[in-house]
């Protein structure tokens, strides 16, 4: 295999990561453009006359077709109005994930959410993840000055930021737990000893609005949602006896709706819909899409469908294995089918279907294919704002439908050309019997096609990425495998870490606590260069090796090991992340906020700290260290500046008067600046003077590395949170620790590539969205710049990594060209084989119930870390 | 793990003299070559791998004992999720006894083999007190014979309890005596200390890690110190992770390492009882110890040593 000399290996391998990642990105977040606005009725000649003008729209999450429709449900009378034909039973299929966020979405938008809404959602913050922005039927509703309420789930008031007129919300307490059952453990179920309190506290806080709400006649949709029967769910499965008993509870709700509607004369059209956001398995689990998840109940209720005519349904019913009873709609059909009953225009996004079984409420067979042909055209304007390639006009070949259709769009296309010349038939005979049949088959065939262009990954391009990462990997293998395999145990060591790691990608809870890994594995490598240092010691003899170059005396480098292990120690406590333990307590967040003192005691040395070396780092002349003292002292005061206005608990009580008025005059941008336009001189005038002394021959060789890398520091400093500031400290005791080891060039960059992970996390990074740190992303910016708030952003969270890397240049720097081409192939190669081996995980785990909670954030770090971190940091920092 | 702090400032040593059966010569000669430390680099001879003794007695239950505190770990498994603390503590007098047991049963005691006259074990008691040239002669076809190490710095405490009263059982009993005062006292906070480094909690569950550490040093520092004593290159050794593989050694080395592997399931999001802090890593180090203390025996691993320098040599001349 070993066809590619090393060189050339290393620089095709890096231009393939980024084209790979490229590519399978494509084939990962699928475009899927969303119509902003609100849908406006349109001509008033397609006015229907709407059969309802209020909806009482009744979530019951969690709710499986069969809890309702079996023959142990607890929803009697709910079945005996299905009998009657008051109700009209679906199973609504609820696409993955069936959690209840985006099942909400679906259901009022008509549109089912994508891959990159999700993370967009995740990543903006917590006031904007809403749909107050988005066409929904409650937008259509309040648009037309109708009042809503809402009680039950507060996800809703979530989505809805004023929408509601009245409302309560409760709280789910399991949004956290259904996110922590994961699929291959869908077995180990939750020994959590049941309270009753939570089944009927939440769903008590709903129902005891009710009698009120039914006397109030100023709202035309009134909303509830409620958690004890999903809760219930999670806690005993769906088969306890407390599920029956939250049925019957929920069947008297309904009983109680049907009779006011039945009763009251202001509630005299009302259309009660009874709905589930989703399913669960046969542990009372959710998030996947399993038949049991996929298959929540829909009913629509009112005494009017009595006189509909039409078959007349059984109930209950036997339950077939795949929950699929009675008919299946789409939960987004939901939202044109509402959109028809109320009289309001579809919304914009909206992929569903009117609901056929309900057109009988209209007895005139035009209304019916008005309610139709409105639907239809607002798919078409969808699918044309989808495919923009495919102009579907009326000349477009019309004989070629009657042959064999290749493809959905295709179909799509032919139906809809049918349509228009049935409708222009129609205007002129006024013959409308084959209308009604030609725009349900356009209608289903374009929802396929819409669906199908929302949900699927593009599988070619995964692939296709996948292989191009693929065949990096076996690129460098075989010179990875020469140059571990020179180095026994730093290989193995290597080769294991590259293993194990690849393997945690699979598994979520790992890719959450990734910190740990590396801490752990970190800790195996000091023993592992204790092991070396101790053995070293005790088999050469003193002449062999030259144990000079560090601070430390050769016998200080036998328990250097110990200080990097108390080091390591605090680092890792420093910021706690991930999920399992980010509540616990750190320095950072508990200890340092409480010991104000001492934290300022820290940042102050590490600012002094760094002036020293600066000014020292290169001339002794006068001006150099103005120079450096200045823009130090720059630094340090725009640190304080932005942490009186950003955090001022930081400071304490009493100063802070005194500060915020000194600092009020002074723009922090304008400081920022100067810092940054400081460090770029002092960066200048280094190799400026470089160049000067290379003539007169090497003299102070890696002096002006020295500077650089201290340079940097500091703007990693600035960038960095006040917290994390002291961490820079004890960087440089660990930088100075390795120094005094002697480590040779492959343990040089083991130890590099552990440290930038290492210190990655210590920073308090963590593999969730939620955790990028903004705070420092808009240092010396003021307005919003894609490229220069990305970089800052990306220096505010890889400030460790990118030390560490230059801490690493550093400690290599007697390194011939030839160490650095096996450093770069260790580091390329590892890059390459972590990156596959997420792409492998989020290809083959993309119908998992954490995609998009743990393995598409991780693919975004990954990709951050394979074109930021690695060609971005490693690879240029070899050829400054 | 303990006594290189007090690393002694010592004098040379008689190099061993031993028949290495299945270990390579090569091995066990690389393994005792030069040291060089802060001062005037002491040549220190550590001493070899130790057998188990060979007596069928011995034999038998150098086997059982391993599976048999395996066994007992297993079997109070569900009290150990239950109320790991009690649970630890209750479990502690019989580990010991247990380990004393084996100890004594099938290892050869500090400083002398059995059939040590009284004067030769006197000698032998006090491992690191003089730095006599005692005799290394190999008292047995295939058992090497005791060093007697010289080491003159450390010897305070090995001469403090080695007194000099010795009988034929006292050579046993001495040996478990140190074995177990050692442990309590210097081996579990060592390994505590160890244990915090490595990420145990610091700031809570104080009584998790202690008890934890305790075990540890009951499966790691109780055959080590019967059958080493405070012999200061042994430890040094140890320090260094040096030792050459032998039962003793491997259970160990085995106890840390299986410690080291229990931390992999405590991240995952089971919520399992059992993955609170101490018990994986607990059961991980029992694990370990059974692994360590069979695998050092077998003849591929017998003798062979940790040691990592030949790499960094190797990618020096590679650099040239």
């Amino acid at each position: 295999m070993a066809v590619v000399s090393g060189l050339s290996a290393i620089l095709i391998a890096n231009v393939l990561i980024p084209l790979a990642i490229a590519i399978f990105s494509s084939g990962f977040f699928p475009y899927k453009p969303l119509v902003s606005g609100l849908a406006k009725c349109e001509d008033l000649e397609q006015y229907v006359k709407p059969p309802f003008d209020k909806v009482i729209f009744m979530v019951v999450d969690a709710l499986r077709s069969d809890f309702v429709y079996s023959n142990a449900s607890g929803f009697t009378f709910t079945q005996s109005l299905i009998r009657s034909g008051a109700a009209l039973p679906f199973t609504a299929h609820a696409s993955s994930p069936t959690v209840t966020m985006p099942r909400l979405k679906a259901m009022t938008t008509g549109s089912t959410p994508s891959f990159l809404d999700v993370i967009f959602n995740i990543a903006e913050s917590d006031t904007s993840t809403t749909l107050a922005f988005q066409d929904t039927w409650l937008a259509q509703l309040r648009a037309r000055g109708d009042r809503l309420v809402m009680y039950g789930d507060d996800t809703w008031l979530k989505l809805f930021p004023g929408m509601f007129d009245r409302s309560d919300g409760t709280t789910s307490f399991y949004v956290s737990v259904s996110r922590q059952s994961t699929i291959f453990l869908v077995y180990l179920r939750y020994q959590v000893k049941p309270t009753l309190q939570d089944f009927t506290e939440v769903d008590h806080n709903v129902t005891r609005h009710v009698p009120s709400e039914l006397l109030q006649d100023d709202w035309s949709a009134f909303i509830m949602h409620f958690l004890g029967l999903d809760h219930i769910g999670h806690k005993l499965g769906p088969q306890s006896s407390h599920m029956l008993r939250k049925q019957r509870e929920m069947d008297s709700v309904i009983g109680e709706l049907y009779a006011s509607i039945e009763r009251e004369g202001h509630l005299q059209s009302t259309l009660l819909v009874l709905c589930g956001d989703h399913g669960m398995n046969d542990a009372g689990n959710h998030g996947g899409s399993s038949s049991g998840e996929t298959s929540p109940a829909l009913l629509f209720i009112s005494p009017l469908f009595k006189t509909m005519g039409g078959p007349r349904h059984q109930a209950p019913i036997d339950i077939p294995d795949d929950f699929q009873c009675y008919k299946t709609v789409d939960q987004t059909d939901i939202v044109p089918t509402l959109a028809g009953l109320l009289g309001f225009p579809i919304p914009l996004n909206n992929l569903g279907v009117f609901i056929p079984d309900l057109l009988g409420v209209w007895h005139s067979y035009s209304q019916r294919t008005k309610v139709l042909l409105a639907n239809a055209k607002q798919l078409l304007r969808r699918l044309e704002h989808s495919f923009p390639d495919h102009k579907i006009t009326v000349d477009q070949l019309p004989g070629r439908c009657t042959t064999e259709l290749l493809t959905s769009m295709h179909e799509a296309q032919c139906a809809w050309l049918q349509v228009m010349s049935l409708v222009d038939n129609s205007i002129s005979t006024g013959d409308q019997d084959e209308l009604e049949p030609a725009l349900k088959r356009f209608l289903s065939s374009a929802q396929e096609v819409l669906t199908n262009a929302a949900s699927d990954y593009n599988l070619r391009q995964l692939l296709l990425g996948i292989g191009a990462m693929a065949l990096a990997v076996l690129l460098l293998l075989p010179h990875a495998y020469k140059q571990l395999s020179i180095s026994m145990h730093s290989g193995a060591f290597f080769a294991g870490l590259i293993v194990s790691y690849g393997g945690m990608m699979f598994a979520s809870s790992y890719v959450e606590e990734e910190h740990q890994f590396w801490n752990w594995i970190f800790s195996a490598w000091i023993f592992l260069l204790h092991v070396k240092v101790a053995s070293r010691r005790s088999c050469a003899s003193s002449e062999q090796l030259p144990i000079s170059n560090g601070s430390f005396s050769s016998s200080m480098a036998q328990y250097a090991t110990l200080g990097l292990f108390a080091t390591h120690r605090i680092l890792r406590r420093w910021n706690q992340t991930g999920q399992k333990f980010a509540a616990e307590p750190d320095i950072a967040h508990g200890f340092l906020p409480t010991h104000l003192y001492i934290l300022w005691l820290l940042v102050i040395v590490t600012y002094v700290d760094i002036c020293v070396h600066l000014s020292n780092g290169y001339h002794s002349s006068k001006p150099w260290r103005l120079i450096c003292i200045a823009v130090t002292a720059t630094a340090f005061l725009f640190k304080l500046g932005s942490v009186v206005s950003d955090f001022p608990e930081l400071l304490g009580t009493t100063h802070i008067g005194t500060l915020k008025q000194a600092f009020n005059k002074v723009p922090l941008i304008l400081l920022s600046r100067i810092v940054f336009v400081g460090l770029l001189l002092l960066i200048l005038v280094t190799l400026y003077s470089r160049k000067i002394t290379c003539k007169k021959g090497p003299v102070k060789l890696g002096m002006h590395t020295r500077v650089m890398h201290e340079a940097l520091t500091l703007l990693l400093i600035t960038q960095s949170r006040t917290t994390n500031i002291p961490l820079f400290l004890i960087f440089r005791l660990q930088a100075v620790t390795f120094a005094s080891m002697n480590l040779s060039g492959i343990e040089l960059t083991i130890t590099s590539l552990l440290m930038q992970y290492m210190t990655f996390f210590a920073f308090g990074g963590s593999n969730a969205i939620s955790s990028v740190d903004l705070s420092n992303a808009y240092n010396g910016i003021d307005h919003y710049s894609f490229f220069l708030v990305g970089l800052l952003t990306f220096v505010g969270n890889w400030a460790g990594p990118i030390w560490w890397a230059s801490a690493a240049r550093r400690l290599r720097y007697r390194q011939t060209w030839k160490g650095r081409e096996v450093h770069m192939t260790t580091l390329t190669f590892h890059i390459a084989t972590s990156s596959l081996c997420v792409m492998i995980a989020c290809a083959t785990l993309r119908a998992h119930l954490f995609i998009w909670t743990v393995f598409s954030p991780k693919y975004l770090y990954m990709m951050a870390w394979a074109v930021m971190g690695h060609l971005g940091v490693n690879l240029l920092g070899e050829f400054s | 793990m303990v006594s290189s702090p007090a690393s002694p400032t010592a004098t040379g040593a008689m190099s061993a003299i031993h028949v290495n059966n299945n270990s390579s010569s090569s091995s066990s000669s690389s393994s005792s070559s030069s040291n060089s430390g802060g001062g005037p680099p002491p040549i220190l001879k550590s001493s070899p791998p130790v057998r188990i003794l060979p007596s069928q007695l011995a034999r038998i239950y150098s086997f059982a004992h391993p599976a048999a505190v395996l066994l007992g770990f297993a079997v109070r498994f569900p009290q150990l999720v239950n109320d790991p603390v009690s649970e630890m503590l209750n479990a502690l007098p019989f580990l010991a006894a247990s380990q004393v047991v084996f100890a004594i049963i099938c290892l050869p005691p500090a400083g002398g083999s059995l059939d040590n006259t009284p004067g030769s074990s006197s000698s032998g008691a006090t491992p690191s007190g003089t730095s006599s040239s005692s005799s290394n002669i190999i008292l047995r076809p295939g058992r090497p014979a005791r060093r007697k190490g010289g080491s003159g710095g450390s010897g305070g405490a090995g001469a403090g309890v080695g007194g000099g009263v010795l009988g034929g059982l006292g050579g046993k009993v001495i040996p478990s005596l140190l074995a177990l005062i050692l442990t309590a006292l210097l081996a579990t906070p060592v390994l505590a200390i160890l244990l915090v480094l490595f990420g145990a909690p610091f700031t809570t569950h104080h009584a998790q890690t202690a008890l934890c550490a305790a075990h540890m040093a009951l499966l790691t520092a109780v055959p080590l110190v019967y059958v080493h004593g405070v012999d200061g290159a042994v430890w040094r050794e140890v320090w260094g992770a040096g030792r050459p593989a032998d039962a003793v050694w491997g259970a160990a080395l085995g106890t840390c390492v299986g410690a080291w592997l229990g931390a992999v399931p405590i991240p995952l999001d089971w919520d399992r009882p059992w993955q609170a802090f101490p018990i994986t890593i607990l059961a991980g180090a029992y694990l370990g110890f059974a692994a360590g203390t069979l695998l050092g025996r077998t003849k591929w691993v017998y003798g062979k040593r940790l040691r990592f320098a030949e790499e960094g040599e190797l990618a020096d001349k590679k650099r040239e």
